[in-house]
């Protein structure tokens, strides 16, 4: 990110020294032959979709009386439905474990894997493998994994405990989904954490060491604090993307037992479909589009304060 | 500065050493090796296990799946018996053709999105003019809309132009893509303005420098932005699901995971799918490994 503000401000500098020269003889037009392809692409695949979500929220459909305005009426009925609060409520639980959980063991692992070790690189292959599954592919995997008679009860009984219900359990059930997401997530987010890990210059540690430091004073007062940006862009990527989780959610739960899984985009793709209430599902679009924004926003302020 | 600061570390190294010579470190610091290696072989074997014990079930058939779990023994991650079947038997099912869609989705995603990318790149770099950092704006907006978060809405217009189960219906979202284009831009603002001058004063216009000169030095941040655009496509499942589930059109996650919900499974058969899904994406990467690292951490922070 900071060469984002870097290079924008390289390019109005520029921009600057050339002076005054008329806007259509000067290479604009050319510059914007370039870029019409994709502009014409994000304009009308993504910030378009957006603004046909917020006009359609604000209007209702109904056979008798056709298309009416209704104001934000979609929004405070959704807000007074029990099923969006459950929503909601499921989504935000699932936030506040899933993206601490995440970056924690990222970043426990990140350190692990930058300490001397036999076959050190090796091992983080392994970790970095499961990256490559898609996240559908990893729901059907975890689905036989999970079945009573699967391998996650199969390595349970090896520790003494007994069988368990996972997907079919109201108290489990994000929880397993939660395991099979960071199976494939944590091994990506570690790998921005190696990198920040490995830009800490190595005197730091050895002045640390010559003063005594243990290894564990040495990661709180040193590598935490130093890699702080990456951990902040960490925290905030994973974030965004567990606030898209849909897949493991259509394919394994169908949202439930009880509600108990039903994330913010499957509440949106059932409200669209199942029930055909598209103006309420438009509404949701906009409060996730809502959410995502703020903290994307968040992300730019929290790195660009920091520079 | 640059000549003084390694010899300095290394008269630090050489005190340390001594220093530590005191405590006794050998047993300490093995002690500490060891400690590390297990945490880690642990660590990378519980994240492997999953992957090796679906690697395995698609080398037996299915009936034998969980012939093996109750208790836990070394059949359970070994077979000895190892057959092809359930991939040849792939090849008979509806999967296998999904596999084929979500690779050409994906190629040709690729082969069109670096285009569209690297000309927009171009058009932000190499140019000088008033306006491009509210266009640049436009591009840095498109990340704060996740595509996912927009995909039903855009469903719902790509259905009203009759591109529902259409290989264009499946391709177009993923060429535009923000970060792909911020990657290339950030690679292209080092080519020297040098050495643009000297080729339009040879007479080179802009689309020569930009596929003579720019394209050429950009190899490391195509492949790049080329595996990003490759990821995108090949990982998707809300896009698939709503734009292409006929015969012809449907990709391969979404594929599976029909056949996951049937009621008679096949696990054989499911793994293998599974395998094949894996193992493309996770080739491509390995054999881009350099590239991959690079975009991944360029993108994201620096």
């Amino acid at each position: 990110m900071t060469s984002l503000a870097r290079g924008a401000g390289t390019a109005n500098r520029r921009a600057r020294s050339r002076g005054a020269r008329s806007w259509m003889r000067g290479p604009a037009p050319v510059a914007l032959l370039f870029l019409l392809p994709a502009l014409i692409a994000l304009i009308v695949l993504r910030l378009a979709p957006a603004g046909v979500a917020l006009v359609d929220s604000l209007y209702r459909e109904s056979l008798l009386s056709g298309t009416t305005f209704v104001g934000l009426g979609n929004y405070l009925e959704l807000f007074a439905n029990p099923d969006f609060q459950n929503s909601i409520t499921v989504t935000l639980l699932f936030t506040v474990i899933v993206n601490p959980l995440q970056v924690a063991a990222a970043f426990l692992l990140a350190v692990l894997f930058t300490r001397k070790a036999a076959g050190s690189r090796f091992w983080r292959s392994l970790v970095i493998l499961p990256i490559a599954v898609p996240p559908a592919v990893s729901a059907v995997i975890w689905s036989v994994i999970y079945r009573p008679d699967g391998l996650g009860n199969g390595i349970l009984a090896v520790f003494g405990i007994p069988p368990q219900s996972f997907l079919t359990s109201p108290e489990q059930s994000l929880m397993s989904i939660i395991v099979l997401l960071s199976w494939i997530g944590v091994g990506y987010w570690m790998m921005f954490l190696i990198a920040g890990i490995n830009d800490v210059p190595g005197e730091y540690y050895e002045a640390a060491s010559l003063d005594g430091a243990s290894a564990w004073r040495q990661l709180w007062t040193i590598t935490f604090p130093l890699v702080r940006r990456p951990l902040a862009f960490v925290l905030v990527a994973d974030t965004v993307s567990n606030f898209l989780i849909f897949a493991p959610v259509q394919i394994l739960t169908k949202g439930g037992p009880n509600g108990s899984t039903n994330l913010l985009m499957y509440d949106i793709f059932t409200r669209a479909y199942t029930f055909a209430d598209v103006n309420k599902a438009q509404a949701e679009v906009v409060i996730l589009v809502l959410i995502t924004i703020v903290i994307v926003a968040l992300q730019f302020r929290l790195l660009r304060t920091e520079d | 500065m640059t000549v003084s600061a390694p010899r300095r570390s290394s008269v630090q190294r050489r005190s340390s050493q001594r220093h530590s010579g005191r405590r006794r470190p050998s047993t300490r610091r093995s002690v500490l090796f060891i400690g590390t290696t297990l945490l880690a072989a642990v660590a990378g074997i519980a994240f492997f296990a999953p992957l090796w014990w679906s690697f395995v079930n698609s080398l037996r058939p299915g009936s034998e799946t969980f012939r093996y779990l109750n208790p836990l023994q070394w059949q359970t991650f070994f077979t000895l018996t190892p057959t092809l079947d359930n991939y040849t038997a792939l090849l008979d099912t509806d999967l296998s053709r999904a596999i084929l869609n979500s690779l050409i989705v994906s190629v040709v995603t690729v082969l069109a999105g670096l285009a569209v990318c690297a000309t927009a790149a171009f058009g932000l770099s190499a140019f000088r003019f008033r306006g491009q950092g509210l266009l640049f704006s436009v591009v840095i907006l498109t990340f704060l809309i996740p595509f996912d978060a927009i995909a039903i809405p855009l469903s719902d217009m790509f259905r009203d132009w009759n591109l529902q189960n259409t290989f264009v219906g499946l391709i177009l979202p993923g060429i535009g893509n923000g970060m792909a284009i911020f990657l290339l831009r950030t690679f292209f603002l080092a080519i020297p303005e040098e050495l643009v001058e000297a080729a339009r004063l040879d007479g080179l216009g802009w689309w020569g420098v930009f596929t003579r000169i720019y394209l050429p030095l950009s190899r490391p941040a195509l492949i790049g932005a080329g595996l990003m655009l490759f990821l995108f496509q090949w990982q998707a499942y809300v896009w698939p699901l709503l734009m292409g589930t006929d015969r012809e059109h449907i990709l391969g996650p979404v594929a599976l995971s029909n056949l996951q919900g049937q009621f008679q499974v096949d696990y054989g058969v499911l793994f293998a799918a599974s395998m094949v899904l894996v193992l493309i994406p996770l080739i491509i990467i390995l054999s881009f490994q350099r590239y991959f690292i690079q975009s991944v951490t360029t993108s994201g922070m620096k």
